[in-house]
């Protein structure tokens, strides 16, 4: 009797092991490449320390769409994705996305979050995206060729003015120095660092809400001047005509480049992997000064109706934690808490409080066609920058652009 | 003829065995063919009938779908930059048809006659055949490549050009650099069918025709040509209806660019489809194209059909 009831008593604890085991759930949450630097080490960091556990999938850049909604239409979506936070309306739209405003209105730091990822993740007032990585467009000049110049290496340009004149200067140097450089025929690359020049000097080229095109504006014109007037004095490397992106950082990085607009993804980079580069980080200027920057990064989204939610919580919870954002900031990823930005950012860089107070001015695009109008490699947008930055009729190319925007803005997504 | 003719009439009874000859040959025939429509129904037919029935629907990548009729059909008449797309790869057809061949047929009569190393001459033109439109496409993206490439820099080295020449920047330099491209991979292909014509044509009648006193361009003109018909028909067929279906080399090389004047009509499927996420316009589409492309096979095959219907 005395055996059975202690094998009673071991198989019950065997049992209560196992309801233990199961109850540490695993959730599974997909990031686009651009994440590789920041996301494995934040799942691991959570891993470490929680029950439950996240499984993350890295998905090439250009692929996370097509394959979250084949995969979604499945039945075989993940329970959470780190979306690039410009395409949160359009799958919100789409209705894939679990409403989860009152979770995020719960949260004491929700005011301090990034105002242009909670903006993103905003759909018909309802909140479908969390602020997750953030990245700010930034201008970046190389100090040791500024030197050569015979130009102040500490002092980057900070209207359209100067950075004309320092990348002349800049590319009189001999041999393959050029004096600017940015990726021609990239319609996301220029949303990311061109408009920025068009916003600080007080134009937009979307009406607040996205419904309208607003690309034939004085500010535009004025911004297209200064790329038109740097490559016809050659100061662009031949290139940037083609260059849909795949040189955008790789460019200013050989080192024979003067200025670049860039993100402050490129002060990780350059840290870790070109650590000879002698580099300045400044804003992106106005015409007559100011600054601007586009605010971008990711969101965190729920698909519809995971059962996951609550590992999914945990885990944004980590994030949001003052551990979390030193980690993600340490990896790359600007904090996405205005309140803890400070300190996350405190021991590093000091280059990352100028990409920090970008972020924090930054602007987003509102609008649920983004891909079509302004990434897609054959969108009205691509197809104008590459058009009034080489070719030779500017004002057919921004009304044709501006027509064929229009159109597919009020096409909308059909739904 | 005639006396096939009586012999079968004396014997009435054989046309009655022969028949049911013929029917259990029929079923074993149909045994034999049927794997090959197995696959044709499940990988062709249903997927057409598919594409069709989604032609009809708002068809979202994300999200529900509902049935609209023939709206896409009506959206299609309206989408300039579909026919634009399908008027530059009408021009692209044309162009690279013509010079596939003037590749190929020079190349085929080269390689047909036997001479010392023809084997080795024909696995050289026909090695870039091998080669996937994808990796081909790749490799010619590192050769065009203004910085590190290999032909502006040799360019600018051999004091050609002044400066390094961005040969994809412009529509033309990116046009034929497609084309020249596409020839060197394609162009091996087309010389094999064109030789295997070559060779089924009988020396004697161009011994005969020799005899005759008929030159060389006489005897390609009068006998190589006709008697080629229908090996140039099906040349020709494959290589129109291949580079109406063109994508990858404009995708991966061009990008469609410079500044969207590359776009191929697929290429405008695939971004309806996968870039704007509207399948079931893209299905339309795609029904489009299908009927424009067996209407231009039937047209080359009526033109190319032997005169006396064989």
């Amino acid at each position: 009797m005395k055996r059975l009831t202690s094998l009673l008593a071991a198989t019950a604890t065997l049992l209560s092991m196992t309801a233990l085991a199961s109850a540490a759930e695993t959730a599974n949450i997909w990031v686009r490449a651009d994440g590789s630097n920041f996301m494995p080490q934040i799942v691991e960091a959570f891993n470490k320390s929680h029950e439950n556990q996240i499984k993350l999938d890295i998905i090439p850049n250009a692929e996370l769409v097509q394959k979250y909604a084949t995969s979604a239409a499945g039945g075989t979506a993940p329970d959470g994705l780190s979306l690039d936070l410009i395409y949160t309306p359009a799958f919100a739209a789409a209705g894939q996305l679990e409403d989860i405003t009152d979770w995020a209105k719960s949260l004491a730091y929700f005011n301090d979050l990034s105002p242009a990822h909670v903006k993103t993740g905003t759909y018909k007032d309802r909140i479908y995206g969390l602020p997750f990585s953030a990245d700010s467009s930034v201008l970046i000049w190389n100090k040791k060729l500024f030197k050569q110049a015979g130009l102040d290496p500490d002092k980057g340009p900070t209207n359209f003015a100067e950075i004309a004149a320092d990348a002349e200067k800049v590319a009189g140097l001999s041999g393959d120095i050029k004096g600017f450089y940015f990726s021609g025929a990239c319609g996301g690359c220029n949303i990311f660092t061109f408009t920025p020049l068009i916003w600080a000097s007080g134009g937009d080229i979307l009406s607040e809400d996205g419904s309208k095109a607003t690309l034939d504006t004085p500010q535009m014109r004025d911004a297209i001047a200064l790329y038109r007037g740097m490559v016809d004095k050659g100061l662009v490397p031949e290139g940037a005509k083609t260059d849909s992106g795949a040189n955008f950082f790789a460019a200013f990085a050989a080192g024979n480049i003067g200025i670049a607009p860039s993100g402050a993804f490129a002060i990780g980079a350059l840290n870790t992997q070109y650590k000879d580069i002698d580099y300045g980080v400044t804003f992106l200027p106005g015409k007559d000064g100011g600054s601007s920057s586009f605010a971008g990064g990711d969101n965190f989204v729920v698909t519809k109706g995971t059962p996951k939610l609550a590992v999914l919580k945990e885990f944004l919870d980590y994030a949001y934690s003052l551990e979390g954002q030193t980690l993600l900031a340490s990896r790359g990823s600007l904090p996405v808490r205005g309140d803890l930005a400070k300190e996350a950012l405190k021991d590093l860089d000091p280059r990352y409080q100028v990409a920090a107070e970008a972020m924090a001015k930054g602007r987003t695009p509102y609008s649920v066609v983004f891909n079509d109008i302004i990434n897609s490699a054959n969108g009205p947008w691509a197809q104008m920058v590459n058009e009034v930055f080489f070719g030779d009729d500017v004002d057919g190319a921004i009304a044709n652009a501006q027509e064929t925007m229009q159109g597919i803005i009020d096409a909308g997504t059909g739904q | 003829m005639s006396s096939i003719t009586a012999k079968a009439g004396a014997m009435p009874s054989q046309p009655v065995r022969r028949r049911a000859k013929v029917d259990r040959s029929h079923w074993v025939g149909l045994l034999y063919i049927a794997p090959a429509i197995l696959l044709v129904t499940v990988f062709f037919v249903i997927p057409l009938g598919m594409t069709a029935w989604m032609s009809l629907h708002n068809w979202p990548l994300m999200g529900q779908h509902r049935f609209i009729g023939l709206d896409n059909y009506l959206a299609i008449t309206k989408d300039t930059r579909f026919w634009n797309a399908l008027k530059f790869t009408l021009y692209y057809t044309v162009i690279v048809t013509i010079a596939i061949f003037a590749v190929a047929f020079p190349l085929a009569l080269f390689v047909e006659k036997p001479r010392p190393m023809a084997s080795v001459y024909r696995t050289a033109f026909f090695m870039p055949v091998v080669v996937g439109f994808a990796s081909a496409s790749l490799l010619w993206a590192w050769l065009l490549n203004v910085d590190s490439g290999l032909f502006s820099p040799a360019a600018q080295q051999l004091g050609l050009t002044e400066k390094k020449f961005n040969l994809i920047a412009t529509f033309n330099p990116a046009f034929w650099s497609i084309i020249v491209m596409v020839v060197w991979k394609v162009a091996g292909f087309t010389m094999v069918i064109l030789m295997t014509g070559l060779q089924s044509i009988p020396t004697e009648l161009q011994e005969a025709a020799k005899i005759d006193g008929a030159n060389a361009w006489q005897r390609f003109r009068t006998i190589t040509l006709p008697l080629m018909r229908r090996t140039v028909a099906l040349a020709l067929i494959l290589s129109v209806a291949g580079s109406i279906l063109a994508f990858d080399q404009f995708y991966i090389l061009l990008r469609g660019g410079p500044r969207n004047s590359t776009i191929t009509a697929v290429y405008w499927i695939f971004n309806q489809s996968f870039v704007s996420f509207k399948l079931g316009y893209g299905a339309a589409l795609s029904m489009v194209l299908l009927v424009i492309l067996v209407v231009l096979s039937l047209i080359q095959l009526r033109l190319l059909r032997n005169p006396e219907g064989t």
